[in-house]
């Protein structure tokens, strides 16, 4: 069948089983973007207020669903604008691919208008990408692109396609959706070491990350645990691949995780790392972190091996067969007295009590929230001390619920991600934590909430400061508070209402429960404004290149 | 970790930008490339990249398993430069300014097994393939003479014995 190139684009998502689009049109996208008018009843482009939150949404899209996220944006500053959004995604390995615009073959590399070599600009933050000159390249490419951003560590890939190339027509044939290459087995001898640190160690934890979540291999994780009675904690990013209610689990480790988690680090003499990639924020110290123990690295990237802490074991493979073959092939143990310890060390710091009238405390905002919402509901957030608060307060049950730009550490990743989640589960209310700070960086995107009526709920955790920043300027920088207190005079209920959403406030203790299912209830998108003291601290806390010996657990909150 | 050279050979797809990408992932990990080369092979669609690469153990190990990680690496073999035939080029422009200066300069190429290249009215420019110390024994002999211009292309190496970079599997 003859059709044109941005046609092929669109047959060729059909093909990966795609049917939402996060985007923006712009001059080099123009004929992709007639198509998508023509492709409209099959696929479903959501318009974004800025490339960034489309590329954000693309991300939060498959990181709720586990399926290949896609944005497209044109060129230049378009394809630019995605950047953030693509390193977002690259640095937590998340699978999106992102389509821009380009200027017609023959006007590259004359500084034409809009041009950009975003295939450079890109390359370090994409696990690959292509720029198509040839049109009949375009339908393998597409297929190709979807392949390589689901393979083995999944990651966004880049496609880059000149205008001339997507209006130019040539013969397509159907194809089917592309699959994730095959990860070869693990080695039998590395498997055969592992069993024997499983025999023989008598402190053995579990650190796992995204991975678990990425592989979906969080039921054989729980089952290795259980059956060799091994304590659990995990990365951020690895927050809802193991159930928090069950007696294994200590907790998030590293710098803001539990005394427990951080504790059984340094104390455990055999570390079984499912997944996980000692990122500076786990392992501060990455030589104290786990001194004492054999470490049984577990990855499908064998570049994270020794690339920061040195393994014992390293197996690279799927995680899941990995683990399997560790229950098969394993007798079961117990470790009574060294899963007591590590659980006796498991606090539950008692929240502060509050007047009725004194300003919401964001931890109790957060286990109220848990109680209003179900175990489904996904929560994005942005960064910063509401981010860590909800790590730390609000309980992750179930994986793909917690959307939070982990490697990267991106403010403004939150509304997009909360629309790409939203977007993605048929509909199902999604809710954002975020910040004054964050949110300032893209609230914009409070305008796609409004055109699509989005059932988006919004707590900003508004303490008028760049309250993480402002912590560690308190800790570190003898309170010298340096571009921490803006003071900004936004009122977001004004803002949300001015963007045609609704909005709340939440301005004291006694009405958190009452205004967050308020907010809950709402159809549509809400914002609620919540006034917190900007003298709450995110506790315990490492500092940066220290151990778990060196934590705060308490600091004066004035 | 004890400090020291490496020399991997690289096969990859040839396609425009394969350097850029490998040589983009060396800068941004931080390993430090003494040189590196590309040529087409005698496949047409796959380059050859040699790299020579200073640091210990642990960051040749990195090496190999990040150049993996890119999407037009076919292969990548880590020689030992003593298990190597490596090779390197010099040209050289050198200051002669009369026919004394000249014929002890000839004298000093042919010891080295240099070849004449050109010679100008006050220079003459040299050839020399061999392997890098002898290219830098070369070079610090002909420093007295005032080296106009140089260029160096860069280690090749070949493994030694009948092993190809095509017998090896990941």
């Amino acid at each position: 069948m003859q059709l044109n190139g941005s046609d092929i684009l669109m047959e060729c998502l059909l093909e990966q089983g795609v049917d939402t689009v996060f985007g923006y049109p712009g001059g080099a996208v123009l004929n992709i973007y007639d198509a998508l008018y023509k492709y409209s009843d099959r696929i479903t482009h959501i318009l974004t207020a800025h490339e960034q939150g489309a590329a954000h949404a693309a991300d939060g899209f498959s990181r709720a669903t586990g399926k290949v996220g896609v944005c497209i944006a044109t060129s230049g500053p378009g394809a630019t604008n995605l950047v953030t959004g693509i390193a977002t995604a690259y640095m937590d390995s998340i699978p999106v691919v992102a389509i821009t615009g380009n200027v017609p073959v023959n006007q590259l590399g004359r500084d034409s208008f809009q041009e950009i070599d975003i295939t450079g600009v890109t390359m370090p933050i994409t696990k690959h990408n292509f720029i198509v000159k040839d049109v009949n390249e375009l339908a393998d490419t597409v297929r190709k692109a979807f392949e390589i951003a689901q393979s083995g560590r999944p990651g966004p890939v880049l496609i880059d396609i000149p205008k001339d190339v997507s209006a130019a027509v040539t013969e397509y044939e159907k194809a089917g959706a592309s699959t994730r290459r095959p990860v070869p087995a693990p080695k039998e001898v590395r498997i055969q070491k592992a069993l024997e640190i499983i025999a023989s160690c008598e402190k053995p934890l579990i650190y796992f990350g995204g991975g678990v979540i990425l592989s979906g291999a969080e039921e054989s994780l729980a089952r290795f645990a259980k059956e060799q009675d091994i304590p659990v904690c995990s990365s951020m990013m690895g927050l809802g691949g193991f159930d928090p209610a069950d007696p294994l689990w200590l907790g998030m480790v590293g710098m803001h995780g539990t005394v427990a988690a951080n504790r059984a680090a340094k104390e455990c003499d055999a570390l079984f790392v499912c997944g996980a990639r000692f990122s500076d924020r786990v392992a501060g110290d990455r030589t104290g972190f786990a001194p004492n123990a054999k470490v049984i690295h577990i990855d499908v990237d064998h570049a994270e091996f020794d690339k920061n802490v040195t393994a014992a074991v390293r197996i690279g493979g799927e995680l899941k067969t990995v683990l399997e073959a560790f229950c098969e092939r394993s007798e079961h143990h117990t470790h009574t007295a060294w899963c007591e310890r590590v659980a006796s060390m498991k606090t539950s710091a008692p929240l502060p009590m509050q007047d009725a009238d004194a300003l919401p405390d964001p931890r109790v905002i957060l286990q109220t929230l848990r109680t209003l919402v179900d175990d489904d509901t996904v929560i994005a957030t942005d960064v910063g001390q509401h981010q860590m608060w909800t790590a730390q307060h609000f309980e992750v049950r179930r994986p793909r619920t917690l959307l939070t730009s982990g490697g990267l550490g991106t403010m403004g990743y939150g509304l997009g991600a909360a629309i790409g989640a939203q977007c993605g589960t048929n509909n199902k209310r999604t809710v954002l934590i975020t910040g004054d700070g964050s949110f300032h960086m893209n609230c914009n995107e409070l305008a796609t909430l409004a055109s699509y009526n989005l059932p988006i709920t919004v707590l900003v955790f508004d303490n008028r400061v760049l309250g993480m920043v402002r912590q560690w300027q308190k800790v570190f920088y003898g309170r010298r508070f340096s571009a921490t207190d803006p003071e900004r005079r936004t009122d977001f209920v004004t803002l949300a209402k001015a963007y045609g959403c609704n909005g709340l406030y939440m301005q004291t203790a006694s009405e958190i429960e009452a205004v967050l299912k308020e907010a809950l209830s709402i159809e549509g998108p809400v914002v609620v404004d919540c006034r917190l003291s900007k003298d709450v601290n995110v506790l315990p806390m490492i500092p940066p290149g220290k151990t778990v010996d060196d934590i705060i657990e308490a600091m004066e909150e004035e | 970790m004890s400090t020291t050279k490496q020399a991997f050979s690289v096969l990859a797809d040839n396609h425009p930008g394969v350097l850029l990408r490998m040589a983009g992932l060396f800068s941004r990990r931080g390993f430090n490339i003494d040189s590196i080369v590309a040529c087409t092979t005698e496949n047409p669609e796959v380059s050859r990249l040699t790299v020579v690469v200073t640091g210990d153990e642990g960051i040749f190990t990195q090496v190999i398993r990040q150049l993996f990680k890119l999407e037009e690496i076919i292969k990548v073999e880590m020689l030992a430069l003593a298990d190597c035939t490596a090779s390197e080029m010099l040209l050289v422009k050198v200051g002669a300014k009369d026919a004394a200066e000249r014929t002890e300069l000839l004298k000093l190429v042919q010891a080295y097994g240099g070849r004449v290249l050109d010679i100008g009215k006050t220079t003459v420019t040299v050839e020399l393939t061999g392997e890098t110390t002898e290219l830098d024994g070369f070079v610090l002999g002909l420093e007295g003479f005032g080296i106009r211009e140089m260029a160096r292309s860069g280690v090749t190496v070949l493994q030694r014995g009948d092993t190809t970079i095509h017998d090896y599997t990941i």
